[in-house]
């Protein structure tokens, strides 16, 4: 019995291929949609840690960080001084009009002192810009 | 005249695009933008500093402050951890507040660390108060 069984032909069940493409450039639409293209790779800097730490909700109109060297960095690049950091901002926000297009990313080094960060956050402030302070949330 | 003719004679070769590829050009892109993409989200805290001149000597000493000292945090002059920073924030109901009372004076020594001055930050941040930083005098 189980012989006559095997021996029916088997058909040939094709795979529905054709949409394959339309599917594949809908997920490229989706990643481009959601992606953010990072600009602070290879940056070396230990986050601070609280348990008041929330997800950021807003879109960020510029990141500043300043690395376990001291060095500061606005949207990748370094550069010299705060007074460069205040001139910055102050630029990207002429073009803004709403409240919630003033967010700037701040990352710094937990190990940094205040002479070091301390005049960052007050260029980001005196140019306008409502400082996001990265950090990692304490479980 | 003659060159008229010709043209319109020509017949149009008919020619497929070839597509057989475009679904491996689009796996191709798919593999790049995981790749690249982070979806993590950055954890942060908001603070929106305010910016202006020195207050008078009288309306700083109402407002409560928060002293860094190096590795050790002070509420209005007395010592405290930072879970006790947070009680006493949210004892003062910040978030409810109007104007000037929803301000905390936060003011810290040279050698203070970031990471002090973060947790401190987000105490004030969490519980709805307003951060005013405390300059040295020169």
């Amino acid at each position: 019995m189980k012989r006559s069984r095997s021996k029916k032909k088997r058909r040939a069940v094709p795979v529905p291929i054709a949409s394959m493409g339309d599917i594949a450039f809908l997920l490229i639409i989706f990643f481009m949609v959601c992606s953010e293209v990072t600009k602070e790779k290879n940056l070396n800097v230990t986050l601070p840690m609280s348990e008041n730490v929330e997800k950021n909700k807003y879109s960020l109109v510029a990141r500043i960080a300043i690395d376990a060297d001291a060095q500061i960095f606005f949207d990748g690049r370094p550069v010299d001084s705060a007074k460069d950091v205040e001139w910055g901002v102050r630029a990207m926000l002429e073009k803004t009009v709403l409240e919630d297009q003033r967010h700037v990313q701040f990352k710094c080094d937990a190990a940094l002192p205040k002479e070091t960060f301390e005049p960052v956050l007050k260029a980001i402030a005196e140019a306008g810009g409502i400082i996001e302070a990265v950090g990692e949330k304490v479980e | 005249m003659k060159k008229r003719s010709r043209k319109q004679h020509k017949k149009h070769r008919e020619g497929d695009i070839p597509t057989g590829s475009f679904s491996d050009i689009a796996f191709l892109l798919i593999i790049y933008f995981l790749v690249a993409t982070s979806l993590v989200k950055v954890k942060t805290i908001t603070a929106d500093l305010p910016t202006g001149e020195k207050q008078a000597q009288a309306q700083m000493d109402k407002t409560p402050i928060v002293n860094l000292r190096e590795t050790d945090i002070f509420f209005n002059d007395k010592s405290v951890s930072i879970e006790e920073l947070n009680a006493r924030l949210a004892a003062l109901e910040l978030a409810e507040a109007l104007g000037s009372k929803k301000v905390i004076m936060l003011e810290s020594t040279r050698m203070t660390s970031y990471e002090l001055y973060f947790q401190a930050l987000a105490a004030i941040s969490a519980n709805g108060g307003v951060v005013a930083l405390v300059e040295e005098d020169e």
